[in-house]
């Protein structure tokens, strides 16, 4: 009854009004967000499948292989008229953020004079545009890719005479088939359509670690500090409740509150990443693949090979994941519970949680930019000593079957944990609770005082 | 008949500190009296009350509170036992009805309990409708009345109070006070009080002890105490022993 009644409490605490407006603004603004990314990279998709093209040399050759390209399927045409060499008042003019301009003269060139032909290709630099704008339109390469292959199909018919089924046999006189291996399995599949999907869950998991870590850290150690400043911890630790039970009631409540923050913001960060990354498979696909039933092909053999190469989760995986995030989330709450209850104002709180934003965020970012394995001994060892870098590569190493890795993780990070436990219990049973204090503001306040005097 | 209160050699020694915060004190307090324990800042009442109140441990020496040890039996003494801090704050997301009741909920055996502790404050604060806002719209002396009925309302044997009616206005101060000389008259409720206000000692309570540095000078009624050291009221008395003790020339109570 008594735990039942201090978790109530605790909950009434952290679960304000504030707090779940706070959420669900969040959560709304970043699937508004996602709403704007999903049509902006609808766009992108669009605007790098289409090539707007001014045709000057009107001939039937330029005109019979521009009508090849949009047959294959692989491109859209645009036909545009720029006129003159103004091409920036022209394209704006146009609408368009790029154009290729094939000259008068050009099958002349090509048919005649046996020279290689001229092309234009005009592009609209977008400083201010971000990472979206660097990927809008079709680039250079691509054009002349096109053209030059329709430009060959047709040199080769009009010209040699070479039957179409002979063309296609000279100009792909090889076939690709990729594998990809992962651990000690191989699967018929493309790395790059693998590596599309595996992106997106390889951002997602870390990101849902790192928010509920940070959130249930800073939740405990308001909670603590702010108890212990207004005194409403020493009312509650002369009461009959168990110290036990306080502790444990504080803990589960901030799990409880974090679980809830970390849904609420997940559902938005996939409704966010959605809308940037859903496509990736369009893209990857449509470079490959000319329709949409050879897309769905390649979605299903990457499917299919991602579960060859055990990149799906077992069951038992999952409830090993769960677990490793079960015990980072639980080392995370007692650091921040003792580094809370050794704050002596609000404003300490925040320079406590510090250290903790640190250990957390830097193996996030060490494990998003780089491989710790291929990390020099001594680094790769402080790394893997900060006990949340196991589970940012709990999931890596669950798919590709690194269980010892795992597995030591999971220990390490049990002994960190009942290290941790032993300090908070320690901390609530005795009296350092209430004798304990570390204010790093007031070392700091001191140096500037002694600076100011010093001028 | 035996003491609520009987502290034995109480001291405290903090890590780092060469002084001892409390230095070896000894006093008792009976059934239905109320104590106070005044002394000037850093004089180590709150350290006192604290050991008294389990929150931090005894260095040496030990007390019994309704025969329980508070270095052997903490949980025992806590049922026995309740606490009022200087300066303590009220959940403010709570209601003050709501906080009654949890706080009551930590000392109750069963519902009915429950309900007979939360009746009493609610009696007791004199707050009326205003229990049904959240704390955080209070005034300071609200907080305190709540508070003060939450650390009465279970009749515990020794009700530990720090500054009990700080905050508070003249008016509701005191009320306070008669309703601390009405708790331990009419239901035999010891009180164990600190305070800087003399008058406020001098009218509340039956017996006083003068602390400082640690050191347990003086314990005696308000009228010995100033017979003792020929004054006029306790501020004097107060002035005096802190004086001697300055001096040297004072003899602690052991």
């Amino acid at each position: 009854m008594k735990f039942g009644s201090l978790l109530k409490k605790e909950l009434r605490e952290l679960f304000t009004k504030q707090m779940v407006i706070t959420m669900a603004v969040t959560m709304g603004i970043l699937i508004g967000m996602g709403q704007l990314m999903g049509t902006a990279m609808d766009d992108i998709i669009q605007s790098s499948s289409t090539i707007n093209v001014c045709n000057r040399d009107d001939s039937e050759f330029t005109n019979t292989l521009l009508s090849g390209i949009t047959a294959s399927g692989s491109v859209r045409i645009n036909y545009i008229d720029i006129q003159g060499d103004d091409y920036a008042s022209e394209l704006m003019r146009l609408d368009v953020n790029n154009a290729v301009i094939i000259p008068a003269g050009y099958a002349d060139s090509i048919l005649e004079e046996k020279e290689p032909a001229q092309l234009i290709f005009i592009s609209r630099l977008n400083l201010g545009g971000g990472f979206m704008a660097s990927m809008e339109g079709i680039s250079a390469s691509d054009v002349i890719s096109h053209i030059e292959m329709a430009s060959t199909d047709e040199i080769l018919l009009q010209t040699y005479g070479v039957d179409p089924e002979d063309i296609a046999r000279i100009k792909s006189p090889a076939a690709l088939t990729e594998f990809t291996v992962s651990g000690s399995k191989t699967a018929r599949v493309s790395p790059a359509a693998l590596t599309g999907i595996m992106m997106t869950q390889a951002l997602i998991a870390p990101m849902v670690v790192f928010f509920l870590l940070i959130m249930a850290a800073q939740m405990i150690m308001t909670a603590v500090s702010t108890e212990k400043i207004d005194k409403t911890l020493e009312t509650l630790m002369s009461t009959p409740a168990s110290r036990m039970a306080i502790l444990s009631a504080k803990m589960l409540a901030a799990v409880l509150a974090a679980l809830a923050n970390a849904a609420f913001m997940m559902v938005g960060f996939a409704f966010y990443l959605g809308g940037m990354t859903g496509n990736a498979m369009e893209q990857i696909t449509g470079a490959t693949a000319a329709s949409l039933e050879s897309a769905e092909q390649i979605q299903l053999s990457v499917g299919q090979a991602m579960l060859d190469l055990g990149l799906t989760l077992s069951p038992l995986s999952y409830a090993l994941f769960g677990l490793q995030l079960f015990l980072t989330l639980a080392i995370g709450l007692s650091i921040a519970l003792i580094l809370g209850a050794m704050a002596t104002d609000v404003k300490s709180v925040q320079t406590l949680l510090m250290p903790i934003m640190i250990a957390v965020m830097l193996p996030w970012l060490v494990t998003m930019f780089m491989d710790i394995s291929s990390m020099s001994f001594i680094f790769k060892t402080l790394v893997y000593l900060i006990p949340f870098t196991h589970a940012y590569i709990a999931l890596p190493n669950l798919m590709e079957g690194n269980t010892v890795m795992f597995f030591a993780g999971l220990l390490y990070q049990t002994i960190f944990l009942l290290i941790c436990m032993y300090l908070a219990v320690k901390m609530f049973t005795t009296d350092k609770l209430f004798t304990m204090s570390l204010n790093l503001d007031a070392g700091r306040k001191r140096r500037l005082f002694s600076l100011k005097l010093f001028k | 008949m035996p003491y609520v209160l009987e502290v034995n050699g109480l001291s405290k020694k903090y890590p780092k500190k060469d002084v001892f915060a409390v230095n070896k004190i000894s006093f008792n307090v009976d059934e239905g009296e109320i104590f106070a324990l005044i002394g000037p800042n850093g004089a180590g009442k709150t350290t006192t009350i604290r050991m008294l109140s389990t929150l931090i441990q005894v260095t040496e020496g030990d007390a019994l509170v309704a025969g329980h040890s508070v270095v052997k039996e903490a949980d025992k003494v806590r049922r026995n036992i309740t606490y009022l801090p200087d300066e303590a704050g009220a959940y403010k997301t709570m209601t003050g009805h709501h906080y009654l009741e949890f706080m009551a909920g930590l000392f109750a055996a069963n519902k009915d309990e429950l309900y007979k502790f939360t009746a009493r404050a609610e009696a007791i604060c004199g707050l009326g409708t205003r229990l049904n806002d959240k704390i955080g719209g209070y005034s300071r002396g609200m907080v305190r009345k709540l508070l003060l009925a939450r650390a009465v309302m279970t009749a515990p044997k020794l009700a530990i109070m720090d500054e009990a009616t700080s905050g508070l206005d003249v008016i509701n101060a005191l009320e306070i006070r008669k309703m601390i000389k009405n708790l331990a008259r009419e239901q035999n409720m010891s009180f164990l009080l600190s305070s800087h206000n003399m008058l406020e000692i001098e009218y509340v309570s039956d017996r006083v002890g003068i602390i400082t540095n640690g050191k347990l000078m003086t314990v005696g009624k308000v009228e010995e105490l100033k017979n003792k050291y020929s004054a006029a009221n306790l501020e004097e008395v107060f002035e005096k022993v802190v004086l001697e003790e300055k001096e040297g020339g004072a003899d602690e109570i052991r």
